[in-house]
């Protein structure tokens, strides 16, 4: 029995998402053809990469808020290459890789920023996500970018097995993802600066370097994850995934890495953002329009933290 | 948490010292820098505009800014005590169409508009308080920080959003009725007024209550605070109901000034006010910081804004620079206090 209860605790999220499904599919059976089955995870891979490199950030003890603007600013520089250098594979793939090395840099922005001056990483992501927002609505005129490019758009209408490429770049992602931070030095030293950085450092870890390289990793993923968005809607413009970085944050916590850092993982965020949008689309499946899914979300959203914040104070007490 | 607590005595040994070199020039600078960079924007955009210092864009600068500051009192209470609060942009959106909704029903049933200002007072700071009573309760049941509270007011947001849209069918609400008496909260100085006497109060209740000091100890170390016998989740509740207050009040008195409500009224309220809060130099570790500073935050972003807009400089580019002001004010602040300490060390 004890065993039992301490599994449910343990995998309460997973529970949770195979009620969901089960929930789901018994209401609208339809839920669990392939096709909505692909959709689902289209939608959840492009999130689901920027929410991975959000986990590793919180679980270095730091959020990024300006990755929906530099979601916003890999989509527009990506479509901009395109329409320049998109005619030849080279091309395309020289776009790709600039785009990324861009997204990057506003990370290591961020990241330099924050290390350097020592200030808590939020509110200069914050002024930060004004910042290339603004960039972005600069280079772009206010306007959207769009793009004709036929590689693209093969590439995102692809499918292999019935998945989409988009779902095995995701894949592939949470797999590095995982195996970094579970089996590598790098991996642990970053669990390390984020249980207890001073303590860290006083191990001979080189935290700042650490937390830079974070950041650096989320604008990697935020240049993704506009390349996969790219090729899904063959558009860029700042008004596509404003609620990315809270998203991936609510992903993070609901998969039950806590906001404290230091603990929780990868395959964590993994099951928390499939949650996430089953749930975001079942409400859709279900017949709920327009505010009332939205409300049911922010419900669903605030339940879960809750809860999980509510056990790991128990938890802590406990230990005390 | 121990290197915390030493933390404390320490800021309070320096805070000791620096009182006794109270009068130095330097340390006026440091303390109320910002007054200075004011000044500056003012007199470089009157040398570019001389209309810049014309009564009428002052008036207009307060005016417009007054709303976004009473919002950013109430989160300069969230910060201080250590948490957030992300859903007041919703709460301004909420009380704004039900004020609207509020006042165009009394007045077609006749009532008297002085009532109707009243009643849609009333229901500004019922529904903020309401709203801030929900994020409150559950900060205070889980006995939340600040990142506990940076998810949990966004869910908040997320419902008090769609609970908008549910009420007015996401449909713009114009006035019914131009003129009378609700519409004078809005007009001339009363905003500024408003801000003014809220800021007064709220500021005498931060700094010379038994609350307002165990909020700042809240923000300083959540457990030393416990193990003082503050009662933490009261305070923390408390903190989240006042910001909820203030940007219901917010809600009110926009849609007096614009005389229409729309459920994106209070469209990036929570980052503006997080801006001037961080920009007047409170910690955003809490337990520092005041209103007096806020309120300072709030003037600094109002004058460079509307600066900005006489040079001719277009929204887009605003943004940039708003986002850098916000982050290099963030950074001399952190490394003022860090010469701070450095001198008090020596």
């Amino acid at each position: 029995m004890d065993k039992v209860s301490r599994f449910l605790k343990n995998q309460a999220i997973i529970c949770m998402l195979v009620i969901f499904i089960f929930v789901l599919a018994v209401a609208r059976p339809s839920f669990l053809s392939a096709a909505n089955i692909k959709n689902v995870l289209i939608d959840a891979s492009i999130y689901g990469v920027a929410a991975i490199a959000m986990t590793i950030a919180i679980v270095t003890g730091a959020f990024d808020l300006s990755l929906a603007s530099n979601f916003a600013w890999g989509q527009i520089f990506f479509c901009f290459l395109l329409n320049l250098w998109g005619d030849t594979a080279g091309g395309v793939f020289l776009a790709v890789v600039c785009t990324l090395l861009s997204c990057m840099l506003i990370g290591a922005m961020n990241g330099i920023i924050v290390v350097k001056s020592g200030i808590a990483a939020w509110i200069v992501t914050m002024g930060m996500s004004y910042v290339v927002k603004g960039w972005c609505l600069v280079f772009t005129g206010s306007d959207m970018v769009s793009t004709g490019n036929e590689a693209v758009a093969k590439f995102g209408k692809g499918t292999f097995l019935g998945l989409s490429y988009l779902t095995y770049i995701f894949i592939l992602v949470a797999i590095i993802a995982f195996i970094v931070m579970r089996y590598t030095q790098y991996g642990r030293n970053l669990y390390a600066t984020g249980g207890n950085r001073v303590t860290a450092e006083l191990s001979g870890i080189k935290t700042g370097w650490y937390r830079f390289s974070t950041f650096v990793i989320l604008g990697l993923s935020a240049g993704i994850a506009g390349c996969m968005y790219v090729c899904q809607i063959r558009a860029g413009s700042v008004l596509y995934g404003t609620d990315l970085a809270l998203t991936c944050v609510a992903a993070t916590v609901v998969g039950g890495t806590p906001l404290s850092g230091g603990k929780g993982g990868v395959h964590r965020t993994v099951v928390g953002i499939l949650l996430l949008y089953v749930l975001y689309k079942g409400l859709g499946f279900l017949g709920f329009a327009g505010y009332v899914n939205n409300m049911v979300k922010g419900i669903v959203l605030l339940v879960v933290v809750s809860f999980d914040a509510f056990m790991t104070q128990s938890g802590t007490k406990k230990v005390r | 948490m121990q290197l915390k607590i030493s933390g404390v005595v320490f800021l309070e040994k320096i805070s000791k010292k620096v009182k006794v070199s109270e009068f130095s020039v330097k340390s006026i600078f440091r303390e109320w820098g910002l007054i200075f960079v004011i000044l500056l924007i003012v007199v470089v955009a009157t040398f570019q505009r001389p209309a810049f210092l014309s009564g009428g864009n002052l008036v207009n600068i307060l005016r417009s800014y007054s709303t976004i500051g009473i919002a950013a009192l109430g989160m300069a209470y969230a910060i201080i005590g250590g948490g957030m609060d992300l859903s007041i942009s919703s709460t301004v959106s909420l009380s704004a169409v039900v004020t609207m909704l509020i006042v165009n029903g009394t007045v077609i049933d006749g009532i008297s508009p002085v009532y109707a200002t009243f009643l849609a007072l009333l229901a500004g700071i019922v529904i903020g308080g309401l709203v801030g009573c929900l994020g409150g309760g559950i900060m205070a049941a889980v006995n939340g920080r600040m990142g506990e509270s940076f998810i949990i007011t966004y869910a908040i947001q997320i419902i008090i959003a769609a609970v908008a849209n549910g009420v007015v069918a996401g449909k713009f609400q114009a006035a019914e009725y131009k003129g009378g008496f609700f519409k004078q909260i809005g007009m001339g100085l009363n905003p500024v007024l408003i801000f003014l006497f809220l800021a007064i109060c709220l500021e005498i209740v931060l700094k010379k209550t038994i609350f307002g000091r165990n909020l700042y100890f809240l923000g300083a170390n959540m457990q030393a605070a416990k193990m003082a016998g503050i009662r933490t989740r009261r305070t923390r509740f408390f903190s989240h109901v006042i910001c909820g207050i203030c940007a219901g009040i917010a809600g009110v008195i926009v849609v007096s000034r614009v005389n229409s409500a729309s459920i994106s009224q209070g469209l990036n309220y929570e980052m503006d006010a997080m801006a001037c809060v961080a920009i007047g130099g409170t910690s955003l570790d809490g337990g520092s910081g005041s209103i007096a500073k806020t309120v300072l935050g709030v003037i600094m972003l109002g004058v460079l804004l509307n600066a900005l807009n006489l040079l001719g400089i277009r929204a887009n580019e605003q943004l940039i620079v708003r986002g850098a002001v916000v982050v290099i004010a963030v950074v001399l602040d952190t490394l003022n206090k860090k010469a701070k300490l450095k001198e008090v060390a020596k």
